[in-house]
């Protein structure tokens, strides 16, 4: 009995973690399509770009400091300049967005095969040690990121609901058009909303690669976890999100601890699938616009 | 470090100004090729190989004025396994050009490169590519199993002497057995097949269980084909030790999170997870290192094998132990060390083991050829399987047509002294020397330099 408490509590503390990351992930990609109606299919690569920042950093001597600062502020000003040298200009064809988004990801990895190769690289350490729970070992890693993850979703719902900036956010996802009636700049608020899923690119490639290293292909599972978590909560909803990247990551943790661990990865398509043919629509819908 | 021109390796192998300055030796053969170059003769007698379709090497008598060297290899500019591929192919190619003895009828040794980008399909492409519109009078690389078991048809069609020199699985040498006729122009220079990997592993451990004390040890391997006879001998042989394999696991290629494999190691109680990891490994690596799990690591795990992985890895390779075919501190043959030395100085880093293997590779078959004063691949098959060449990795022998292992390279474990034929096998052990990594050697003690270490939070 002791023993499938322990397990139990194993799962869930294992899941908890993994599912914070997965909506660090997750949450950027939403909130562009939420906000500018469009899929940022280089949202995979900003998640290797930030993992990669911070290896940089860690190569140039910048120490732990060093590497946040850059995770997060290139890939936020990546983000920044592709919305507004590229996709600022395509707003109306969404098709036109995902091939030059697409097309923005393959270039950013096969700049990272040119210069780093195609072997996976190993990050700085933000954090070192391990906690106990019921006799399980967690890496403390692991639990900051837990608490990162929902330091940054807390933040993010008082910016969204008790910001000026916040509310413009809000009223562009409800409408392009009232908002202009109201003043509210629409292309200023994409340029945010760009450059803030930049950032949580960034975060959530610190800590991927800080825990399971760094390649140049990383991104693109996480783009299709995106994809799931998304479809999964209602494209468009953050908290369908949230919502989203537990449901994956508990059932991922328990397919791999329960069934087998070769089964990693297959929980999001599964899931994906599923919700697709039951509620397209997801579980929360587009709640911005509803 | 990389190659620099994957396809256009000709063009750095075959008498640019540096090859002359360097190797002042040779001036009129030089020139010659320079004319060659430019009026553009070799590629239009390439062509007309070509145009022949039978394959150049059956057909050709005696040694051309330009002999090509065909190479395969994975992502050759920024692969490290492709990349010695590529790079030890150009290094022999240059010292072939530059010496009095071997093919010295010809001008030009040129090598052309092609990435096989680890696909089956595009290795196959890639050596049409070499062989029909190249004309090349040999081939040699191809690290991945799955290309080369691709690669077996079109190397009997085309009977051009194909000499690998990564790829491990003894389905190639099985056919070679079972069909020779057909299938004789295949060789393994090495590594030793999958089969002789997974027993060299147990070999390893026979020999140094009482220093590593493993009692009982987690099989880990990937799930790629050359890994299915690795495991297959291991299953075979380790029930002779008395050694307890204490859980058995083939995990998916694309495996990036560890944790829950390592938690099944822990659970097994294992002493040490033995693994066969090639073309993942990294984060399997720096998981285990940073999260100290409370076992100890090695077998062979390629990416283990780079002289520069602890950099890669900021340390975390330390205590990982692999099999290896020869490092830059393993004076195996009087060949290692220079070999070693003179691919360091011209790609400031030294290389992986596919490396070593692709210099024995051509320069095997360069002596052959020269010996028998043609490049014909029926004359060159029967060279090579009468050959016994010292290489940098030690005795390079084959095994017989009618040995199930028809030309794959010969291995015999040793400890105290070297085999007489075939080779063995290194294992070394990261270990740290002032704050940098050195990859010490273990075992044969012939050439070892150092005790093992286990991890101090084991």
């Amino acid at each position: 009995m002791a023993s499938i408490l322990s397990v139990a509590l194993t799962i869930i503390v294992q899941a908890a973690m993994i599912s914070a990351l997965y909506a660090l992930i997750a949450i950027g990609f939403t909130l562009i399509f939420g906000v500018g109606g469009v899929l940022n299919l280089a949202h995979g690569a900003t998640i290797t770009m930030g993992a990669f920042s911070a290896y940089y950093a860690g190569q140039f001597g910048l120490g732990i400091p060093g590497a946040v600062l850059a995770s997060v502020t290139i890939p936020a000003l990546f983000a920044g300049l592709l919305y507004l040298g590229m996709v600022k200009r395509l707003e109306e064809e969404p098709i036109m967005v995902m091939i030059t988004t697409l097309v923005v990801s393959v270039v950013i990895e096969q700049a990272i095969v040119v210069f780093e190769g195609t072997t996976s690289r190993s990050l700085p350490r933000l954090i070192e040690g391990q906690f106990h729970i019921a006799g399980s070992t967690f890496q403390n890693l692991l639990g900051v990121m837990f608490v990162v993850s929902w330091i940054i979703i807390g933040l993010l719902f008082l910016f969204v609901n008790y910001t000026k900036t916040g509310k413009g956010i809000l009223a562009v996802s409800m409408s392009h058009k009232g908002a202009s009636l109201v003043g509210i700049k629409s292309s200023r608020i994409n340029l945010i909303t760009w450059i803030i899923a930049g950032a949580f690119a960034g975060i959530a490639g610190l800590f991927l690669g800080s825990w399971l290293t760094a390649d140049f292909a990383m991104g693109q599972a996480q783009l299709v976890l995106s994809f799931s978590i998304v479809v999964v909560g209602g494209i468009g909803s953050i908290r369908g999100s949230v919502i989203g990247a537990y449901l994956i990551g508990f059932l991922e943790i328990a397919t791999t601890n329960l069934i087998s661990s070769s089964l990693q990865g297959l929980a999001p398509l599964v899931v994906l699938v599923v919700v697709l043919l039951v509620k397209p629509e997801g579980l929360f819908g587009r709640e911005f616009a509803e | 470090m990389v190659n620099d021109g994957s396809s256009s390796g000709a063009g750095s192998a075959n008498g640019s100004k540096e090859i002359g300055d360097e190797y002042n030796g040779n001036s009129s053969k030089l020139n010659r090729r320079r004319f060659i170059q430019a009026a553009g003769v070799g590629a239009a007698a390439t062509g007309f190989a070509g145009c022949l379709g039978g394959g150049p090497g059956s057909s050709t008598e005696g040694i051309p004025s330009e002999v090509t060297i065909g190479v395969l290899a994975p992502a050759p500019e920024n692969n490290p396994i492709g990349a010695a591929i590529a790079n030890s192919a150009e290094l022999a190619a240059k010292q072939i050009n530059n010496s009095d003895k071997l093919l010295s009828e010809a001008d030009n040794v040129k090598v052309s490169i092609k990435n096989t980008q680890e696909s089956p399909s595009t290795g196959r492409q890639r050596y049409r590519a070499l062989t029909l519109d190249e004309g090349a009078h040999m081939t040699t690389g191809v690290f991945t199993s799955e290309v080369l078991l691709q690669l077996m048809d079109p190397i009997a069609q085309q009977q051009t002497v194909h000499m690998t020199t990564g790829a491990a699985s003894p389905k190639a040498s099985k056919q070679v057995n079972e069909n020779y006729d057909k299938y004789k122009y295949h060789f393994r220079t090495g590594p030793i097949n999958g089969y002789h990997l997974g027993q060299n592993m147990v070999d390893f451990l026979e020999a140094k269980g009482s220093d590593l004390g493993w009692d009982s040890v987690a099989l880990l391997v990937e799930n790629y084909e050359w890994t299915n006879p690795v495991q297959k001998a291991i299953d075979d042989h380790i029930g002779d030790l008395d050694v307890d394999v204490a859980m058995e696991r083939r995990y998916a290629s694309g495996t990036q999170n560890f944790g829950p494999i390592y938690d099944s190691v822990e659970e097994s109680g294992a002493d040490a997870a033995f693994v066969a990891m090639a073309h993942t490994g990294t984060p399997a690596v720096v998981q285990w290192a940073r999260d100290q799990r409370p076992f100890e690591f090695g077998g062979i795990h390629v990416l283990t094998q780079l002289p520069a992985y602890y950099s890669m890895t900021g340390g975390a390779c330390q205590y990982t132990v692999t099999q290896n075919t020869a490092t830059p501190q393993s004076e195996l043959t009087d060949k290692t060390l220079d070999y070693a030395e003179a691919y360091n100085e011209a790609n400031d880093g030294y290389p992986v083991y596919t490396g070593y293997i692709t210099h024995d590779a051509i320069m095997q078959w360069a002596n052959v050829a020269t010996e028998r004063g043609t490049v014909n691949s029926d004359e060159i098959v029967k060279g090579l399987e009468e050959s016994s060449y010292t290489g940098t990795a030690g005795s390079i022998d084959y095994y017989g047509k009618d040995h199930k292992y028809a030309h794959d390279i010969k291995y015999n474990f040793t400890t105290d002294s070297p085999p007489e034929t075939g080779v063995n096998p290194v294992f070394q052990q990261w270990q740290s020397e002032d704050g940098s990594g050195v990859q010490e050697v273990l075992h044969p003690s012939y050439v070892s330099s150092a005790d093992y270490q286990a991890p101090p939070w084991v």
